[in-house]
């Protein structure tokens, strides 16, 4: 028992320290970068324009405390984070967190839409795949998404803004929904977020598919050589039931990890496509934050997204020992076991 | 009408099956041309080593082999032809009529379902069970196998390997089959938990009076779980009938190889391998190129199951290992004074291609007379002997290649002292004007090696005298090799040598029969000696046989009081 409880405090403690790490991180990276951020106030890079005379920065400086020493502005930061306060952006002159609550819902619309779109498409093609394991349609499938997921999802996205949205004009080029516009009901803005939101989310879904893709298919394609398969088909269960109770839900074990990991890059993947099109979401904000070098707000962003990630990884981590009966290792096999020992034990007394 | 019934009760007949299977640029054939039927409640033996075919074959007989791979011939479950079958109809006849016990493997299971829905599966899907009655079916086939009903909800991990098994004949035993094959049962079990599995088996034959088809390499499984038994080879059947009979007489070399490897047949001796990889894709005989007794014809012309003696068929061309030697109502007296002294009595003895038969008496019973008998060094008077099919007058089996080499119990006085080692082994090959002097030289050296002494121009110049006994035996062995023998009688050889050297020598003699595949009598006076290397004992009093069979019976299960006597006497 003793080793469970250990494992498991090593979890928390791993956990733990990961986030001390992210947030110290958080707070130096934006010092290290060169410039100020009342200097680059609203200038884009390598055009200063000096909007502020010296004293008034002298101001500015004392005001938000960047004039105190570095241990001290971190202390402070650290105190505020514990209260849940992100900080006032400089630039915004709003609070940080409700300038990210406000973009945020953007980003996570785009990111789970584009996830749930590329698992499904990957899982699908995958095992297609694999069944189909070196047939014509398993190669023309692979060579296509290995080709998408190798190009850059900012490109692909480029290409889609000039082919589809300029070109042929069938979808807007920028914003997440049209302007000023009046809506009848709320399936017609429904569909106007969604008109605005079918490039981005498209350019992410075919950069992610391919790797979920070549994951169920070499899964499934190693599942489909194991003796219980051999052993479901031996019983003359039906085709359904071999293909999709044994053989699928083996292969998609390593995909919980795999999404979680993929969680990263495709929030990566999100901030450039948003920029692609200028969609409003944290990738946007994100980038302007960056330009006028507003600390509180970066910082802000940056914990944000890193939370996100991190919660992400622990629940592919909880939702795996759940799924599969053999990671669930000593802790709650264990506990069967004793469970079964004690039963047995009953059983024969 | 009888013929009628007869062929009612037959559950599988397999007609000339053969499977191939296809990778990109080769075929290889996995089973060729297999005919044989299991009656209800009847169970058959697949024996053979790995690669030779077995999982092939219940693979097949489940339908399991699709494309690319082929199946060609004829198999017929109770009255339906499976090939014929179209997938669907082949769904319904698997696990409702020939369910199968699979290879306990880590993997055999699924790992992410539970136990007692795996078991459950196939009944629920076609008898279209509710959880509840699943749940309640699940417990009863647990219960069946011995399993307390909670193991229905442990995951495949949890399970030690004998459970594993267990669970495994659960789930075969869950749709009631007509016939259930077991693949290697006992592959990871130990030897209680063995015990136990075949006595359920056999309880639930009892109740459900399936047939079986056992697939194994371990004979115990074969003993203790069917009547009758195939020996499988490279994808042919090489041997076959009563598992007994089969264990106590194989017919076959290949047969009789797998059970000189094998613990159970013969706890006490030593156990040899079969030299050699097996082959496929031959023209002739599968087994020719591993066998010791082949001819040159083996290797062009397949053999074919033939019947060789009353319930047994062997696919041999020379009709399964062939007798070497022949001995019938053998008798021989000395006259001593006026009186005569009776040394052999009556003999009949056999010695088959490539064993070992233990010639065990006192002193004085007669061995060493009827030793020289059989060599042809002495004439008996009455009785004949035959050597290779041709009767032994004088001593021609000694003076050629192939023949027969006696080898004595003394190597002072059985080797000159002023021979060389090189004269005394060159002398056979001189007598009898076999090969050049180069040959000659090659062929000692090469004995030389055998016998794993130097072969060196400086030991062959060696005075025989300047040798020890274990060195003169080994010379004296050697010289026996250099004729190239198919019967070695080694009379007494290893008694005048300390426990170390005898040791030695057995386990060398031991590694060159089972390398060059010729026959031995190896005649002495200790009993378990001879348990620890022979096949077959024949025990010799006052010149007659008063007990012949194989080593374990003679050594465990003989009445023969002057048997037992020998027994105790040893120990």
């Amino acid at each position: 028992m003793g080793i469970i409880k250990d494992r498991k405090g090593f979890r928390v403690i791993e956990y733990l320290l990961t986030f001390l790490v992210i947030i110290s991180l958080n707070f130096a990276l934006p010092r290290m970068m060169p410039g100020d951020p009342f200097l680059h106030y609203s200038g884009e890079v390598d055009e200063v324009v000096a909007f502020y005379s010296r004293e008034q920065i002298q101001y500015f400086r004392e005001y938000y405390g960047l004039d105190r020493p570095l241990l001290e502005q971190y202390t402070t930061y650290l105190k505020e984070l514990a209260r849940g306060d992100l900080g006032f952006s400089y630039y915004y002159k709003d609070n940080v967190n409700s300038i990210i609550l406000r973009r945020l819902p953007w980003t996570m619309f785009l990111v789970i839409s584009a996830m749930a779109l590329s698992i499904a498409l990957g899982i699908i093609l995958g095992s297609y795949s694999a069944w189909r394991r070196n047939k014509w349609q398993d190669n023309t499938l692979y060579t296509v998404l290995i080709v998408f997921s190798e190009i850059p999802a900012f490109l692909v996205g480029l290409a889609l803004l000039i082919w589809l949205g300029a070109g042929l004009g069938l979808f807007p080029l920028a914003g997440a929904v049209t302007h000023f516009a009046r809506y009848d009901s709320v399936w017609e803005k429904m569909l106007d977020i969604l008109h605005h939101a079918a490039l981005p989310i498209l350019t992410l879904t075919l950069a992610r598919t391919g790797g979920i893709y070549l994951l169920v298919r070499n899964s499934l394609g190693t599942v489909l050589t194991k003796d219980y398969m051999r052993t479901a088909r031996a019983k003359g269960l039906k085709e359904f039931r071999i293909r999709y109770l044994h053989a699928l839900r083996n292969a998609l074990m390593p995909l919980f990890t795999r999404i979680a990991i993929q969680l990263g890059a495709l929030i990566g993947g999100a901030i450039l496509a948003e920029n692609v099109f200028s969609y409003p979401g944290i990738g946007v904000l994100m980038r302007s934050a960056v330009v006028v070098r507003d600390y509180p707000l970066i910082q802000g962003i940056f914990l944000v997204l890193a939370i996100g990630v991190m919660a992400a990884n622990m629940l592919a981590d909880l939702a795996y020992k759940y799924i599969d009966p053999r990671t669930r290792p000593a802790a709650s096999s264990n506990q069967d076991t004793i469970k079964l020992e004690v039963k047995m034990q009953k059983g024969e007394t | 009408m009888m013929d009628v019934k007869n062929k009612e009760d037959i559950l599988l007949n397999v007609n000339e099956l053969s499977v191939q299977y296809k990778t990109d640029n080769t075929t290889i054939t996995a089973l060729d041309k297999i005919s044989f039927s299991i009656k209800n409640r009847e169970n058959l033996g697949i024996i053979g080593e790995s690669g030779s075919g077995k999982t092939t074959l219940a693979m097949s007989l489940m339908g399991l082999i699709g494309s690319p791979h082929k199946v060609y011939g004829k198999i017929n479950v109770t009255g339906k032809d499976l090939m014929s079958l179209a997938e669907k109809d082949k769904k319904k006849l698997r696990w409702k009529t020939i369910a199968m016990v699979f290879q306990n493997s880590m993997d055999v299971l699924n790992p992410v379902m539970k136990v007692g829905h795996q078991i459950v599966e196939p009944l629920k899907e076609t008898e279209g069970l509710s959880e509840r009655e699943a749940f309640l079916e699940a417990e009863r086939l647990l219960k069946l196998v011995g399993l307390e009903k909670y193991w229905k909800d442990s995951f495949p991990h949890q399970l030690s390997g004998g459970m594993r098994q267990r669970v495994l004949l659960a789930m075969a035993m869950s749709c009631s089959p007509r016939l259930l094959i077991l693949d290697e049962p006992t592959s990871s079990l130990d030897a209680v938990t063995r015990k136990s599995l075949f006595e359920m088996v056999r309880d639930l034959q009892e109740k459900i009076g399936f047939s079986m088809l056992v697939i194994s390499h371990d004979l115990s499984a074969m003993k203790d779980l069917t009547d009758k038994m195939m020996v499988l080879y490279g994808g042919e059947i090489l041997e076959r009938g009563l598992t007994r009979e089969i264990i106590e007489e194989p017919a076959h070399i290949y047969t009789r190889g797998l059970i000189n490897s094998s613990v159970q047949a013969f706890p006490y001796k030593d156990l040899w391998g079969i030299p050699g990889e097996a082959q496929t894709e031959v023209k002739g005989c599968v087994f020719a190129s591993r066998c010791t007794q082949a001819l040159e014809g083996c290797s062009e012309k397949k053999p074919y199951l033939e019947q060789v003696f009353t319930n047994r068929e062997v696919a041999c061309h020379r009709g399964g290992i062939v007798d070497l030697i022949r001995a019938r109502g053998i008798s021989k007296s000395y006259k001593v004074q006026n009186t005569i002294i009776p040394a052999v009595k009556d003999v009949i003895l056999r010695v088959r291609h490539g064993e070992t038969v233990a010639l065990v008496g006192r002193s004085g019973s007669g061995k060493s007379t009827l030793a020289h008998i059989l060599a042809g060094f002495l004439q008996p008077d009455k009785g004949d002997v035959v050597f290779d099919n041709q009767a032994v007058k004088g001593n021609w089996p000694a003076c050629k290649e192939g023949g027969i080499q006696l080898i004595l119990q003394d190597p002072f006085s059985s080797l000159s002292h002023r021979f060389t080692v090189e004269d005394a082994l060159l002398e056979p090959l001189k007598v009898n004007k076999i090969g050049s002097l180069e040959e000659r030289i090659a062929r000692i050296k090469a004995a030389l090696k055998d016998v794993q002494l130097p072969a060196d121009d400086l030991f062959l110049k060696r005075h025989c005298s300047s040798l020890s006994g274990g060195q003169r035996q080994r010379i004296a062995i050697a010289r026996g090799l250099v004729m190239k023998p198919k019967l070695l009688l080694a009379d007494e050889i290893t008694s005048m040598l300390d426990v170390s050297t005898q040791a030695n020598l057995l386990r060398l003699l031991k590694g060159l029969q089972n390398s060059s595949g010729f026959a031995m009598v190896f005649i002495t006076h200790d009993l378990h000696l001879a348990r620890k290397i022979a096949e077959r004992i024949i025990v010799l009093h006052h010149g007659e046989i008063t007990e012949e069979g194989s080593s374990s019976y003679v050594t465990e299960e003989s009445c023969c009081c002057h048997t037992k006597e020998l027994m105790e006497a040893g120990l």
